[in-house]
């Protein structure tokens, strides 16, 4: 939807308004295995005992598409075209009707993966940057970005010492290794590279998921605290302004 | 001496679009001719849509551009396991609807055409494109993409709301098909 100009002003006053505790969105990025949920369930809990209202948001969890991707899952019938596309379903769903919803209200959106962790995998899976980068368009760029960096090595360990990673999890749909476990060291060496590109290119914050879990919560505190202090980014306004319209328009907020 | 060759059989995909569902449909069936010939791939064959259809309403209604990328999802399906095998073996398949559709209710949406013409950026060209410009009744435009999508809109709450998103996307088409 091109955002009419009415929009477009709404969205810049709302979040740029002197004096406002604005709406943050904060995402964890990273391979399974890295330690996101911990760190996201820490700095949640810091997060609220310093009085912030926060909503946290997970990959691949909104109520309308989940349940497809589910059941696609299940019976290995998805390819990496239709993987990808219902999963940019997911998030765009999720960013219309949680992450935009509560960044309005000056909330604080924590989100456990983000549309990075499409591309990455997207990309893994052979399909084309600059193709999966536009589905999730008008682009919706959080505060923060915090990358857990982990090796595949360190990733693997960590995810097969307490279970057998899925079909999907482990890339078998494009590796075609039977093994589940050797497949997702393959998988995720691909995934990995992609992720440490994607850094580079997003300027994310690496984290060396590889410390103790008290280091890194610290080193986010302290992150979190200088960077919140940032601008929003106007770069936001084309996917405000199009929800906005939406919610103007029609029903379902 | 001279041998006879095998004839091949051609293979061709055949798009056909329009907003009215059974009239996409019965102008599918006329370009096959004989079925021998080939077969009809169809709307939510994948049955996302069917999905979708039975959730709960408390999930929150799509907006135009969750049901594109679903549609998207639904054709990359029908081109996986309907529409390039039977080009593989030489038939001829008719897409009943392809891609105009989709790109017309994007538009009539309000949704960018590059971000439209990038989502389908994996379907490829059909040889033959034929158009329906039904004379139907609009209110009767109930079954299909464009149906069901005006009727779960988050943006499409009333009669004339619903009306308007089913000519715009007529009309869309109508001058894709000049």
């Amino acid at each position: 939807m091109r955002p009419t100009s009415a929009a477009l002003r709404a969205a810049r006053a709302h979040f740029t308004a002197p004096g406002n505790r604005r709406g943050l969105l904060v995402a964890f990025e990273g391979p399974d295995g890295s330690g996101k949920t911990t760190q996201r369930k820490l700095f949640k809990t810091w997060l609220q005992s310093e009085g912030y209202d926060v909503v946290t948001t997970k990959w691949n969890s909104s109520d309308l598409i989940k349940p497809i991707i589910k059941s696609r899952k299940s019976v290995r019938a998805l390819s990496p075209e239709e993987f990808s596309l219902l999963h940019g379903a997911d998030f765009r769903h999720r960013v219309e009707q949680v992450i935009l919803p509560a960044l309005w209200a000056g909330k604080l959106v924590i989100a456990d993966r983000f549309l990075f962790t499409g591309l990455a995998r997207d990309v893994a899976r052979g399909l084309d940057l600059d193709w999966v980068l536009k589905l999730y368009e008008p682009l919706l760029w959080p505060d923060l970005v915090f990358y857990f960096a982990v090796s595949p090595a360190t990733s693997g360990r960590r995810v097969t010492a307490t279970r057998t990673p899925n079909f999907y999890e482990a890339g078998q749909d494009v590796t075609q290794v039977d093994d589940p476990v050797e497949s997702y060291q393959r998988f995720i060496a691909r995934v990995i590279r992609e992720y440490e590109s994607l850094a580079l290119i997003f300027n994310m914050i690496t984290v060396d998921a590889e410390q103790s879990i008290g280091e890194q919560h610290h080193l986010i505190r302290r992150l979190f605290l200088e960077g919140r202090q940032r601008p929003w980014s106007d770069w936001n306004a084309d996917a405000v302004a199009e929800w906005l319209q939406q919610a103007r328009n029609g029903a379902g907020r | 001496m001279t041998t006879k060759k095998a004839r091949v059989p051609k293979a061709e995909l055949i798009a056909v679009d329009g907003v009215d569902a059974a009239a996409v449909l019965a102008d599918a069936r006329a370009a096959l001719g004989a079925p021998a010939r080939g077969g009809i791939s169809r709307w939510d064959a994948s049955g996302v849509f069917q999905e979708l259809a039975v959730a709960d309403e408390t999930a929150g209604a799509p907006s135009a551009r969750t049901l594109l990328l679903l549609y998207a999802a639904d054709l990359a399906f029908r081109l996986r396991w309907q529409i390039r095998p039977a080009l593989a073996e030489g038939r001829t398949v008719v897409a009943a609807p392809y891609v105009e559709t989709a790109m017309a209710f994007g538009r009539a949406a309000g949704l960018d055409p590059k971000w439209l013409t990038n989502l389908f950026r994996f379907a490829p060209r059909a040889r033959t494109r034929r158009f329906v410009h039904s004379p139907r009744v609009r209110r009767k435009i109930k079954d299909g993409f464009v149906g069901f999508s005006c009727d779960r809109l988050a943006a499409v709450r009333t009669k004339q709301e619903r009306l308007r998103m089913v000519d715009q996307t007529a009309a869309l088409l109508r001058r894709r098909d000049r």
